[in-house]
């Protein structure tokens, strides 16, 4: 039998419709996590992110998924996808100053540059030292739907430029990987994401 | 930046329509079959607007929208009667990725804008505007698919809107749309120039060249299609050779 992907509930947009579909697409099997016991069974875990940073923390928190998962994300392969991984941060600036999970020593600040923000469609990666679940799609593009960034030094995946401002489209800590971008509305580049994290 | 080229489906359930000058309704498939065509031709994005939903004050329906999300793995955008938080809760829930507002705002509930950004941040909250020129040369805000005046204007809304937390603006013109005469360029130009969020133009496109023109102004977002994918004369591929062929990133 294949590895069991727990999709956690988090953010009350939940938005798990389309990774659903893309694991399924990749070859995977999923289910919904909304509590810590079903966190405990998974052997992966995803963080899909569509909503506001207060808003996320405080859905993990009235699930009681807060000290669960900080303790879980160190165990098992985790996927943070947008919002996703910007919680994994050790604090979000969204409407007000948010504790996150604390698993990346990370802050996620407004994007600030000279063009249009919210960054919104499809953009190159740039995959700085190791590959890791980035293999096979160094050209493609994937897609971007956000107006805060994670501001990380150490735990770099890849870059991307946003209208000449660089910033992290992904980090990644032993198996613990976070995405900016949305693998699940990227098109076949993000199915092979799914596969590089099913096949992690 | 990289342009998006967007399908627009404009949704009388359950088929695609089309809409002459925002009257006269044309057939032209099941949104699920025209999403996953235009998905397949490259398209960056699927919007879906249910166009009478907010005309006959019923709840958008749930099903053709789960299906459509089913058939692609780009972004969807929904739209049509969404008068609160739950009513964005169960589009996020049925596949959605932004969702469009026009009316509540416009009409009754302009908040809703803050709320929304609020809870679901602001890069999923699309203001949907409907404008229309006026003698005097400014624009006014329609509702109800280019039916209903509001006696806003166009560029003060925008700014109010991007103020309140909306994310996107995705700028219809009552007199373009369905004519594919081309663009409104000087309302899109004035508007991508006003506000600091990505702005997306819809109606008009009648030709490459219409295309080309509108995709020709600086920092613009995105262009909507419909008519021009629906009647089969260009694919997404078609138009998206033809601006890099003239020089835009697509």
């Amino acid at each position: 039998m294949s590895e069991l992907i727990g999709i956690v509930s988090s953010g009350k947009a939940g938005n798990t419709f389309s990774i659903k579909q893309c694991i399924k697409y990749a070859g995977g099997e999923c289910i919904d996590v909304t509590d810590a016991k079903t966190l405990d069974s998974v052997d992966k875990i995803v963080l899909p992110g569509v909503g506001a940073f207060h808003d996320a923390m405080e859905q993990l928190e009235s699930l009681g998924l807060v000290a669960p998962l900080q303790q879980q994300i160190k165990q098992k392969p985790t996927l943070g996808i947008c919002l996703g991984m910007q919680i994994m941060a050790r604090v979000g600036f969204e409407h007000g100053k948010t504790a996150g999970l604390g698993i990346f020593d990370a802050e996620v600040k407004p994007m600030i540059c000279e063009g249009k923000v919210p960054h919104m469609g499809f953009n190159k990666l740039k995959i700085v030292g190791d590959q890791k679940i980035l293999k096979g799609v160094e050209n493609e593009t994937f897609y971007f739907m956000h107006s805060f960034e994670l501001v990380n030094y150490t735990d770099i995946m890849s870059l991307s430029i946003h209208q000449e401002h660089q910033f992290v489209s992904s980090i990644a800590q032993n198996d613990v990987f976070g995405v900016q971008f949305h693998p699940e509305k990227s098109r076949d580049a993000g199915v092979q994401v799914f596969k590089n994290f099913i096949n992690y | 930046m990289t342009l998006r080229i967007i399908a627009k489906l404009d949704v009388k359930p359950p088929y695609v329509v089309k809409p002459v000058h925002f009257e006269g309704l044309r057939k032209v498939g099941k949104p699920a079959d025209l999403a996953r065509k235009y998905f397949e031709q490259g398209a960056d994005e699927i919007i879906y607007i249910d166009i009478v939903s907010s005309l006959y004050q019923r709840e958008i329906l749930i099903p053709h929208i789960e299906e459509t999300a089913g058939k692609i793995l780009v972004p969807l955008g929904v739209g049509g009667g969404v008068k609160s938080l739950a009513d964005f809760s169960n589009l996020f829930h049925s596949g959605a990725d932004k969702v469009l507002i026009n009316t509540e705002v416009v009409q009754n509930n302009p908040q809703l804008i803050d709320e929304a950004s609020h809870t679901f941040g602001a890069q999923s909250v699309v203001l949907s505007v409907e404008a229309k020129k006026l003698p005097t040369g400014t624009w006014e805000c329609y509702t109800d698919c280019g039916r209903i005046r509001s006696n806003k204007n166009v560029l003060d809304w925008v700014v109010e809107a991007q103020e309140r937390g909306a994310g996107e603006i995705v700028l219809q013109s009552v007199d373009c749309d369905g004519r594919r005469r081309g663009f409104d360029l000087e309302l899109i130009e004035k508007v991508v120039n006003l506000v600091e969020i990505p702005v997306i133009a819809a109606s008009g496109a009648g030709s490459l060249e219409d295309i080309l023109r509108v995709a020709s102004i600086p920092n613009l977002g995105g262009v909507a299609i419909a008519s021009l994918l629906h009647y089969d004369e260009y694919s997404v591929e078609d138009i998206k050779t033809f601006l890099r062929e003239n020089g835009i990133e697509v």
